[in-house]
């Protein structure tokens, strides 16, 4: 597609662009405009970003400066500086965990969009029974992840859980999922997965119905097949779709904690133990460390938004190329 | 292109919001203004049976000093983060029942200076060091003791046709060891023994193996590394071999979790846990069982742990709350709250005269002999204020070889390393 084809809608639908010479009368009449109507918008907003202050931007800024203090009960602090982000460095506790979130997000991220883009291509085929199924897979997004964790522990559990003991029956023997590194880390992906890829396909879904099926007949009466409508049109058409997925269960995958933390604890000998548990543990469990859990906060904070910039340019640029 | 002045002005507002939250240091707290109402709050996380003569005892308070006791209950998850959250908001309660009183020590109330003749010199020797300030202060009053020991499934070695332990007779841990595995065998339970995850009942089994985290004060490693090797490497092969249930430790993560439910099941029929769980036995096992006594090895009795009571320099109601500590813990009131809660008391008076507890008398006095077998650097250890973390760091380096990760020699230095560290972070 041509830039001047791309271009072309936007002079059609869009207001009439100002000529330079009339930008001073614009202004103008901005200018001009009453003083509440110029207020208003931003008073509709006000109790949301205030909100939104309080609880978020405060406290992450907070957490920030924290990070530069040492404190073990969260009323005395001691300015260390750089200290506490020294000190988590050289720790290999904190290498441990921040190895096993980069394993656990690329797998959770690639399996979820892969997942979701596929389920949602099948949930939006004209089948009985469609709406029925979409609820299936959404029905675990809704479900408590502490319980979610629990469900799945007693699942997995190697003497009594459910899996082994079909297993056991169907004399294929009974794995230890969960007290063996490797299968822990295999099973907390797969929850991750199960409990929200149903949420993914939800976005997806739309993303698909907003693809205009005027392609799709063009396509078919140039006789392409399935195959190449897919990855000619569906796919490139859904790559803003994508890159939502992508973020979000970026996002998702480097938070994961509560139904890990029920699920397998961090364990078997940390394997599990992700960055947020690792946040955790030094801020609430004894003895507490408030300034070494808000630099590992900051850290975490920092990768994940390098990470969203980083696809967000990418996908700036394959968009633009 | 946006105006360089709003993001001047966002940049700046960030800095004054940044400026504003720098953290700063509490006050002492020793000056906090009285109130001259008599209204007191209690913080309390509850066992179970305690509950019920908790609110009894605080019955009788209130009808003997006209004071009104607002008993809060909270789960005993996250008690030290609401205490820490609630002494941050300068909302301390005025009273609280605690498991560990080392990150408080320095808001605690002196309790000397409102009820020293009450409270002074009453309790259990091994405590003192632990609830003694740098300055000789009372921080906190020890009000029930814990005692770990083995539960056994009777009905389980009946079957087996295993002779009971003699209570008065402490077996050993080998003799522990071959009856368990002979009634496993009989009954065709998973397995023969199992121990709750937790660095606290580990820290049982290094005692009676001759060793401790801490010295008898309390301030200084006092691991030593051939016995405590010994120990650790026992228990992996008890693990190893399917005696005990390996995927208990290895499943737990960095969680607490106890075993009761593999004993409930009938599943062991050797349990190592600990006095606080015969009131909820004998409500919940449908099968018959008993206190056993502690295995010896170099050593013999348990390892204690329990519950303190304390008071808040913030607390504007400090000598009414030093009243209430004392009557809580006098001898009438352990004594009932011991009673219909099975808990072992703390006072001398009451261990050197004894309890009778109206609900499974001879399971108690099982655990109050091990309370006079335990050695008394045991107490000095389980008191250090750095016990905490040790135990934690303890039952990480133990799933570690438990998952083949370390050896036994690694683990007990790594052990021996938290315990140095926690001592220096705790001063």
């Amino acid at each position: 597609m041509t830039s001047t084809a791309r271009m072309a809608p936007r002079r059609t639908v869009g207001p009439a662009v100002p000529q330079s010479g009339h930008r001073k009368s614009v202004n103008r009449r901005r200018s001009v405009k009453p003083w509440n109507q110029r207020v208003a918008p931003y008073l509709f907003v006000l109790p949301n970003m205030l909100i939104f202050g309080l609880f978020v931007i405060y406290p992450a800024i907070n957490n920030f400066n924290i990070s530069m203090y040492d404190s073990g009960n969260g009323r005395d602090f001691t300015y260390v500086g750089g200290g506490n982000y020294q000190g988590m460095l050289s720790e290999a506790e904190f290498w441990s965990a921040a190895r096993h979130t980069v394993v656990f997000a690329v797998f959770f991220v690639t399996l979820t969009t892969v997942v979701s883009i596929g389920l949602a291509l099948l949930l939006n085929q004209r089948i009985k029974g469609r709406a029925f199924f979409r609820t299936v897979f959404f029905l675990p997004v809704v479900i408590s992840p502490v319980v979610v964790g629990l469900i799945w522990g007693w699942i997995f559990e190697r003497k009594n859980g459910l899996l082994n003991s079909l297993l056991g029956a169907a004399g294929l023997g009974q794995p230890g999922w969960l007290v063996n590194s490797t299968l822990a880390m295999a099973v907390v992906i797969f929850v991750g997965l199960w409990l929200h890829v149903g949420f993914y396909v939800l976005i997806v879904l739309a993303g698909l119905q907003g693809i205009d099926s005027t392609y799709y007949e063009a396509a078919r009466m140039d006789g392409a097949s399935g195959w190449q409508q897919l990855r000619l049109i569906t796919l490139p058409l859904l790559r803003p779709t994508t890159m939502v997925v992508v973020i979000l269960s970026l996002i998702n995958g480097f938070q994961a904690f509560d139904y890990i933390w029920t699920l397998t604890g961090g364990g078997p000998v940390g394997g599990t133990t992700l960055m947020v548990q690792y946040i955790y543990e030094h801020a609430f469990q004894s003895p507490v460390q408030y300034g070494s859990a808000a630099a590992a906060a900051v850290v975490l904070f920092c990768a994940v938004f390098a990470l969203t910039v980083i696809n967000y340019l990418y996908n700036q640029r394959k968009e633009s190329a | 292109m946006r105006s360089p002045r709003i993001s001047l002005t966002v940049a700046s507002a960030a800095i004054v919001l940044l400026a504003s939250c720098a953290p700063g240091s509490s006050s002492d707290g020793s000056k906090t203004k009285q109130a001259d109402d008599k209204k007191l709050t209690y913080l309390y996380f509850t066992d179970g049976p305690d509950e019920q003569a908790t609110r009894d005892l605080i019955d009788q308070f209130e009808k003997k000093t006209g004071a009104k006791v607002n008993l809060q209950i909270v789960p005993f998850d996250n008690l030290e983060q609401r205490l820490q959250a609630r002494l941050s908001g300068n909302n301390a309660p005025d009273v609280a029942r605690l498991t560990d009183i080392t990150p408080f020590r320095a808001d605690l109330l002196d309790l000397n200076k409102f009820q020293k003749g009450a409270l002074g010199g009453k309790f259990l020797k091994g405590a003192d060091a632990y609830v003694t300030g740098k300055g000789g202060e009372l921080l906190a009053v020890p009000s029930d003791l814990t005692m770990n020991g083995p539960l056994i499934n009777v009905d389980q070695f009946k079957k087996a046709g295993v002779p009971l332990p003699d209570p008065k007779k402490p077996w050993n841990w080998d003799e522990m060891v071959k009856d368990a595995k002979k009634v496993q065998a009989a009954n065709k339970t998973q397995n023969a023994i199992a121990m709750d995850v937790s660095g606290h009942r580990f820290s049982t089994m290094l005692s009676q193996y001759g060793t401790d985290f801490f010295d008898k004060t309390g301030k200084k490693p006092a691991m030593d590394t051939g016995k405590a090797t010994a120990a650790v490497k026992r228990f992996a092969e008890l693990n190893a071999s399917g005696t005990m249930p390996k995927d208990l430790w290895l499943q737990a993560g960095t969680k607490y979790k106890a075993a009761n439910e593999i004993f409930l099941a009938q599943q062991t029929p050797v349990y190592l846990s600990g006095n606080w769980q015969v009131s909820a036995f004998a409500k919940g096992a449908k099968f018959s069982w008993a206190a056993a006594p502690n295995p010896c090895r170099k050593t013999c009795g348990g390892f204690p742990g329990g519950k303190f009571m304390a008071s808040f320099k913030q607390s504007k109601h400090q000598k009414l709350a030093a009243e209430f500590i004392a009557f809580m813990n006098s001898e009438k009131s352990q004594e009932k709250l011991a009673k219909e809660a099975n808990f072992l008391p703390t006072r001398k008076d009451l261990i050197s005269s004894g309890v009778k507890y109206p609900v499974r008398d001879a399971d108690m006095q099982t655990f109050l002999d091990d309370v006079k077998r335990t050695p008394q650097a045991a107490y000095g250890s389980a008191y250090s204020p750095a016990f905490g973390a040790t135990a934690d760091a303890s039952v990480k380096e133990l799933a570690k070889v438990l998952a083949g990760d370390s050896s036994p020699k690694e683990a007990v230095e790594a052990i021996r390393a938290a315990a140095q560290k926690a001592l220096k972070d705790a001063q």
